[in-house]
């Protein structure tokens, strides 16, 4: 097996890794960063949970091969709010319950983010098909999209 | 475990393929490959990702020909403005593929040649050795038909039935130079090889033209997002009344059905399609369903695309 | 209420989450842990000929391997089926069980070593369905050696009451009907995780992913022949359970066992596809039902004869058993009533409990043929509902205590929401509406281990800082419980939530709850927690009233201060708690519940007692694609009577969620199996709901204050399953006038179906 040398840009900062050729970025950044927040719910790119931001476009960290990552820039649920601040989408997913267990949460929370910076006029149809990769179990996601919808109202005013 | 080539141009990547043989698999989106890398059904030795080649993917319109880069996204796909108002069918069938995420890194080349699927196949190593290889894996029967010749693995390209339906051209590259072939003409009815693009090739481009004054697109599947099809339906109409209806994800490769509109009826339409379609119980849906949807979608796309009038959608 | 108690109040966890701080198991690593990988079986029922791990032990990275030899004592989550081992010990009874255990220093080198084991089987007979389960086979043929005269029934469980099969015979109004149900599992989105680490003092830590520290804790003991006070086992945050993290597993068994042979920490984590093997979900089912009724449409009698398949081992399958029957005693009135199930062994992966445990499914066949009744009878679906009730403060036939009630306020609201009356039976061919019923266990009275402890016990500690720590082993699954602590802690004391905080599932630290199961934790763990609290107060009290000459019941605790009415002591919290711990420091007050004594003294009363029971009422609105078959769910109206809502953001999260689940299992969730192989252990395949899929929903909370839940509360997060899946079926007899009787109601059966009728 042969390892490869490569640079990762994640939430403002160059590390310099060695992965190999199959690695996703998914398991760099959780087993090798140790940047947990991102999720594997299904590794095979149907729960969403894994979800980050590479030069601002949400995919699937589980669907990524790291070393095509190289020079990019990478934002994970951890670089999202910046320590006190809560992100709107945060905000609301906390205060109109649209989280239970949380662990689909990073996902949402990494898909809703950029999808309201690039669509700041939605209605809440347009919400519930811009989240429909991300599996949520608990919620009947009713409250994951007033949460969204709730950040989208005040990110206009 | 292997080796990952990031290369610049189409050369370097059509070197690179070169120098490994039969030991490479190019990544364009990935999204539909790297399942495979996982479950352990592609084991080639180096990878060589596409992604970082410039000028694959642009989306431009010149003389009412649309070239579509091969390495486009989905979505980018979608939400052309070009695309939404001359190409509606296109936007449609790529909208209708995977999960809004996933459209942004899938691309409309990968899409075109996703593999074939099949219940018995898409498993984990772990499960496949449960239930013995089938002939497309290590081992030698096809564990749906027992038959020991043909794979019956379902082709489920949404774009590529649209793209075939408006008579799309495909670019593929190779070290021997370019070469245009109609995207009808990429698939081979087999589900193990299901299309005939020879080693050492890249699609690079889509081509087309044909600005249909009738069509119709509609995608068989349970829930509204995420499964692959278990039947897709797209039909166009050109100026000259010929019609061109495509059927996709219930055989090995896509059908299509050309006819001029005044010689076509219903069911001359169903006729066709049931005489070319080779379905096995291979989906979630049951083979009985999927054949009786090919009905009902074939009528209600009759009922659009024989119509006299201006053009109208239906859509699932 | 003063404090939180009845507030939409976020969960005091959810920041943690919404910002992936959180820690699930899978998040937490230590220094020189090893990674645990497992070969999985490839056979369905098989002898295990041999097995060879000698080339595995010397492969590079694997430090030790565990196979069934290793932990031969067998357990299961109830002491009547303890029929599990941790490995297959010489045979293997469905395929994906465990056969043995790698732990090596990466993921990888794990199970590159697992690769390298040898084995070999031999084939016996494979069950595959519970019909074969039912005949006889030769002795060496049976899965489990201690099922009776050489068939495969794990349990056979029979009550009657009152002849109802007489009745049925006689009855001027019958209803019968046969139902099948496919199985469906919980898919929660956090896979199984579980890390172990040996300590210095020979004590072992479990920190894993389980609905049930407290039955781990037990069971690791049994198997691992470790003294319980050697085993502390915490829950950290987790990402959902509905049942399915609630059994002991073999998994959580191999890890502490390698952690405690290699004396290094060890963490493993399942795949996806390994949680759909794991499964423990809902029973495959067919029944046949019969109900009848009096002209006027009243209720005389209920039979019904339940096959279950409980695959390769035990669960909770002989609870399972019972609820499918005792569970249909309610909301309505039926004096005559019987049932019997029968669990048969499979070689398929095992069932256990899943939300709205063993009564969803029989549910669906009791609505449905009301349904049929009131076409009948032509009486409107709502109406004979409302003629058939149990009251309040009543007893059902198998003498389940009935306190409050607030079904009927529950089937007026979602009916007057939907516009029923002008609705049902009036839409065009195409789209219908309808109706169902549903009622469930707030905690189950009878814990599954017997003992003379309560069912759960809460500590409450004040100490000089002004924070008041609740310590209780209630385990927070997602459902909210670590906010509810606070919340009847800050409404007790009258002090802001910031000031409460909870060590909660550590087994170390917490004192003995059983659970979150059978939705006992509001009820039990919420009385446990106001009590405590309630205590802790009375101690201040009882200082400030010596110090202050003033009486104990002329304090009040609100907004932070103890204060007399006429304000002779207006003293801040600060200076309340100064004067508590004057002369004695730190203290720590306890409550605790232990349901009261119910039920009758038949064998199987105990199936179903609980102290309060929840009611529902759900209205769906469908559309069916005639020729297409699909039917899309437009909106639900679901009515809940929670008895009191303590968190209505939770409570209202909690009846969406079940729409969603309940959804699923009408319409498109199956665990689908060919040969004893499943076919869909992924997302793509097994098809779950996804937020395009989901109906418009429109909640209402009904409150019948019950008089001994907390403040009035009961459960809000089994009961609203049950109603959905009935009201969506016959939603479509409405809209297209087929009574769909398997589930999921997939487009081809509609088809079917509908063409039968023509």
């Amino acid at each position: 097996m042969s390892l490869i040398q490569t640079k990762l840009t994640v939430n403002g900062y160059t590390h310099s890794l060695l992965v190999n050729a199959d690695e996703t970025l998914l398991f760099t950044l959780r087993e090798q960063l140790y940047l947990t927040g991102t999720k594997e719910g299904c590794n095979q790119g149907s729960c969403g949970s894994c979800t980050v931001l590479i030069n601002g476009k949400p995919v699937l960290s589980c669907m990524t091969p790291t070393l095509r990552c190289a020079n990019k820039k990478i934002t994970t649920i951890e670089g999202i709010s910046g320590g006190e601040t809560l992100h709107l989408v945060q905000k609301y997913l906390v205060s109109d319950g649209g989280l239970q267990c949380g662990f689909c949460t990073p996902g949402v929370v990494m898909t809703a983010v950029p999808y309201l910076e690039e669509n700041p006029d939605v209605n809440r149809k347009e919400i519930k098909e811009s989240l429909s990769g991300n599996l949520c179990r608990c919620t009947g996601y009713k409250k994951i999209i007033d949460a969204v919808e709730n950040a989208s109202k005040e990110m206009k005013k | 475990m292997g080796y990952y080539h990031t290369p610049s141009s189409i050369e370097d990547a059509l070197s690179i393929a070169d120098k490994y043989n039969d030991n490479y698999t190019f990544f364009a989106g990935g999204t539909d490959i790297q399942i495979y890398r996982k479950q352990k059904l592609d084991l080639n030795e180096h990878i060589i990702d596409l992604s970082l080649i410039n000028n694959i993917n642009t989306i431009s319109m010149k003389n009412g020909t649309l070239s579509l880069g091969a390495m486009a996204t989905l979505d980018e796909i979608f939400v052309s403005k070009k695309i939404q108002n001359n190409f509606p069918l296109i936007a449609k069938s790529v909208n209708s593929v995977a999960t809004p995420v996933l459209r942004k890194t899938a691309t409309i080349g990968g899409n075109l040649l996703v593999k074939n699927r099949c219940t018995f196949y898409n498993q984990s190593k772990g499960w496949r050795d449960s239930i013995g290889s089938c002939l497309r894996d290590v081992g030698d029967i096809c564990q749906v038909t027992g038959g020991k010749d043909d794979c019956y693995a379902r082709n489920v390209s949404d774009a590529a039935t649209a793209l075939i339906a408006l008579n799309a051209k495909a670019v593929l590259t190779s070290l021997n130079g370019v070469e245009h072939r109609l995207v009808k003409d990429l698939y081979l009815p087999c589900g193990i090889k299901s299309h005939n693009l020879s080693k050492g090739t890249i699609l690079t481009q889509i081509h087309l033209s044909l600005s249909p004054v009738k069509w119709w697109y509609k995608k068989l599947r349970l829930r509204k997002t995420l499964d692959f099809t278990s039947l897709t339906v797209a039909a166009t109409v050109n100026k000259t009344g010929i019609v061109r209806v495509c059927l996709n994800g219930a055989s090995m490769s896509p059908i299509l059905i050309k006819e001029s509109l005044d010689l076509l009826t219903l069911e001359l339409l169903i006729k066709q399609a049931r005489k070319h379609c080779k379905a096995v119980d291979n989906d979630l849906m049951p083979l009985k369903y999927r054949k009786q949807m090919i009905n009902v979608f074939l009528e209600e796309c009759w009922e659009t695309i024989s119509q006299k009038d201006t053009r109208t959608q239906s859509s699932k | 209420m003063k404090g939180p108690i009845g507030r939409r109040t976020p969960f005091i966890d959810a920041i943690d989450k919404a910002t992936g701080q959180a820690m699930y198991t899978d998040d937490y690593k230590f220094p020189n842990m090893l990674f645990v990988r497992f070969l999985r079986s490839t056979k369905s029922h098989a002898k295990i000929k041999s097995l060879d791990i000698t080339e595995a032990e010397s492969y590079p990275g694997v430090v030790a391997i565990a196979t069934g030899e290793d932990l031969p004592i067998s357990f299961g989550v109830l002491p009547t089926s303890p029929d599990e081992t941790a490995m297959a010990v010489k045979k293997v009874r469905y395929q994906g069980e465990i056969v043995a255990a790698v732990a090596a220093e990466t993921i990888e080198s794990a199970q590159l070593g697992v690769e390298k084991i040898k084995i070999e089987y031999e084939s016996i007979t494979e069950f595959i369905t519970p019909q074969d389960s039912l005949h006889k086979c030769e002795p060496d043929e049976q899965i489990h050696p201690h099922t009776k005269n050489n068939k495969n029934i794990h349990k056979i469980a029979e009550l009657r009451f009152n002849e109802p099969e007489k009745e049925i015979k006689s009855a001027s109004h019958i209803q019968t009907g046969k139902f099948k149900f496919a199985g469906v599992t919980h898919a929660f989105t956090e896979p199984h995780s579980t890390l172990a680490i040996w300590n210095r003092d020979e004590t072992l830590t479990v920190i894993s992913a389980t609905q049930v520290p407290h039955y781990l804790h037990i069971n690791l003991s049994k198997v691992l022949e470790l003294p319980l006070h050697k085993i502390q086992v915490k829950k950290p945050s987790l990402g959902g359970g509905f049942g399915g993290k609630s059994d002991p597993f073999p998994h959580e068994m191999i890890t502490s066992f390698l952690a405690i042979k290699t004396k290094r920490p060890v963490k493993c984590t399942f795949s996806r596809e390994e949680v759909f093997i794991t499964h423990h979900g809902r029973h495959p089912t067919e029944m046949s039902m019969s109900i009848s009724c009096d002209d006027d449409g009243k209720l005389t009698a209920l039979d019904t004869d339940i096959i279950i398949d409980g695959g390769a081992y035990g669960s909770f399958g002989v609870v399972t058993s019972y609820y499918n029957g005792v569970l249909l005693q309610g909301p309505y009135k039926i004096d005559k009533f019987g049932f019997r199930t029968q669990r048969a062994y499979t070689n398929k992966h095992q069932c256990g409990a899943m939300r709205g445990h063993g009564a969803v499914n029989p549910r669906y066949a009791v609505e449905t043929l009301l349904d049929m009744m009131a076409y009948d009878l032509k009486i409107d679906p709502c109406e004979l509902r409302e003629r058939n009730f149990l009251p309040e403060n009543s007893f059902t036939v198998g003498e389940f205590r009935i306190t409050s009630n607030g079904i009927r306020d529950c089937i007026n609201t979602v009916r007057e929401k939907s516009d029923w009356d002008k609705k049902y039976g009036k839409l065009p061919f195409g789209s219908g509406l309808g109706v169902a019923c549903g009622f469930f266990i707030s905690g189950s009275a009878l814990p599954i281990l017997w003992n003379r402890y309560p069912q759960t016990v809460v500590h409450a500690k004040l100490d000089f800082d002004g924070r008041v720590v609740i310590f209780s082993g209630a385990s927070d699954i997602g459902q909210g419980s670590d906010t509810m602590l606070v919340q009847i802690a800050a409404e007790e004391l009258g002090i802001p939530m910031e000031y409460v905080q909870v060590e909660v599932a550590d087994t170390k630290i917490t004192p003995v709850d059983l659970g979150s199961y059978s939705s006992r934790v509001t009820f039990m763990v919420g009385n446990a927690t106001k009590t405590a609290t309630s205590n802790l107060r009375n101690e201040i009290a009882i200082a400030i009233a010596k110090e202050k000459n003033v009486s104990v019941n002329d304090l009040y605790f609100e907004d932070c201060r103890v204060i007399t009415k006429n304000k002779s002591v207006d003293l801040s919290w600060m200076e309340a708690v100064e004067i508590a711990m004057a002369g004695r420091g730190a203290f720590l007050e306890s409550g605790f519940y232990i349901s009261p004594k119910l039920g009758g003294k038949f064998k199987g009363a105990g199936a179903g007692l609980s102290p309060a029971y929840s009611f529902g009422a759900f209205i769906s609105e469908v559309n069916v694609h005639p020729k297409t078959g699909e039917v899309n769910v437009v909106k639900v109206w679901g009515a809940h009577d929670c008895g009191k809502a303590l968190n209505p953001l939770s409570v209202e999260g909690q009846i969406e969620g079940s729409i969603h689940m309940g959804l699923g299992q009408a319409v498109s969730e199956e665990m689908w199996y060919k040969n004893g192989q499943q076919m869909n252990a992924n997302f793509l395949d097994y098809r779950i709901p996804y937020s395009v899929d989901t109906p418009d929903m429109d909640i209402t909370i009904i409150e019948s204050n019950d008089p001994e839940g907390p403040y009035g509360a009961k459960e809000a997060g089994e009961g609203p399953i049950h109603p959905v899946l009935p009201s969506i079926g016959n939603a479509v007899y409405d809209a297209v006038g087929v009574r769909m009787m398997e589930l999921p109601i997939t487009p081809d059966k509609v088809l079917k179906k509908l063409k039968e009728k023509v």
